[in-house]
């Protein structure tokens, strides 16, 4: 056991040193567009065929990719962690551990290499109904600063091109909104929130 | 307002790690002792996560328009073909 989690960790470590060849910047829509186009033909089949083998639909492979491919984005770009193996592998890699999440019952059937094991999959990545409900309301009554918010934090756009792409008169006048939101956005959130186990989740 | 915008730059800071260390411990005191600072620094994750939720499902809608020019346009009919030839059969 003890040796097994050593060889896991020196493995991670020897992936640390690799350097990714081509990081994925899609800062807008028009990026991801062909970012997602690119992707679902390279790496669709592949969690197709995975997804056929466990007696998926192709509505499963669907949703199973697509979350692969957000968690895939995500780490990509904001990860401290260097991935240094192809897009497929790793898209196939997520979509393994997430039909597992799915279907417990198959983890006899399925078995992950030394690579898929040491994927991380967020835990938050299906959100709770409160918090959906909460995000619902935040839609409608805060839309221009949860754009704001996730163009700055999510789509790691600078504060210039916040205010360029989202019509504010300079980077300055974005910082500033960008904090009137975040206050904003939090205010609303304590309204919403019954009780004190609403801010844990 | 403008003293509470400052207090939002300084749990934002703290939050994402970019405060100095000594700047951050001295934070950390003041959390202990200040409940309502504790409660809007959970409060200020709270937003982050929410946003990172929002974020995704927008992604999820982009994929959306993908997924339907990909599965519909003409000119990707071998594509098409040879996902859902993975569907056929047995």
């Amino acid at each position: 056991m003890v040796i097994n989690d050593l060889k896991l960790a020196l493995m991670v470590m020897e992936a640390d040193l690799e350097v990714i060849p081509t990081p994925v910047l899609a800062t807008s829509g028009a990026e991801r567009d062909i970012f997602f186009e690119e992707m679902y033909e390279t790496a669709f089949p592949a969690v197709a065929s995975f997804v056929r083998q466990m007696d998926g639909s192709f509505q499963d492979a669907k949703d199973i990719f697509q979350d692969a491919l957000i968690i895939y984005l995500e780490r990509s770009t904001e990860a401290r962690i260097i991935i240094n193996v192809s897009s497929e592998r790793y898209i196939l890699g997520i979509s393994k551990h997430l039909w597992l999440r799915k279907f417990k019952e198959d983890k006899q059937k399925l078995s992950l290499n030394d690579f898929e094991r040491t994927l991380y999959i967020p835990t938050d990545f299906y959100p709770s109904i409160r918090s959906n409900r909460i995000l619902q309301f935040l839609e409608v009554a805060g839309s221009k600063c949860m754009e704001l918010l996730r163009s700055f934090y999510f789509e790691k756009n600078s504060l210039k091109d916040v205010s360029k792409k989202l019509g504010y008169g300079s980077a300055h006048s974005a910082a500033v909104q960008k904090y009137k939101c975040l206050e904003k956005i939090r205010e609303s959130i304590k309204e919403k929130s019954v009780t004190y186990e609403d801010f844990f989740e | 307002m403008r003293i509470s915008l400052n207090n939002i730059c300084e749990i934002e800071r703290y939050v994402d790690g970019t405060m100095e260390q000594h700047e951050a411990i001295l934070f950390e005191a003041r959390i202990q002792k200040d409940s309502l600072l504790r409660m809007n620094v959970l409060l200020h994750k709270k937003v982050l996560a929410l946003v990172r939720i929002y974020h995704r499902k927008k992604l999820k809608m982009e994929l959306e328009e993908v997924h339907n020019r990909l599965f519909n346009d003409p000119n990707k009919f071998t594509f098409r073909e040879s996902v859902m030839r993975i569907f056929r059969n047995g």
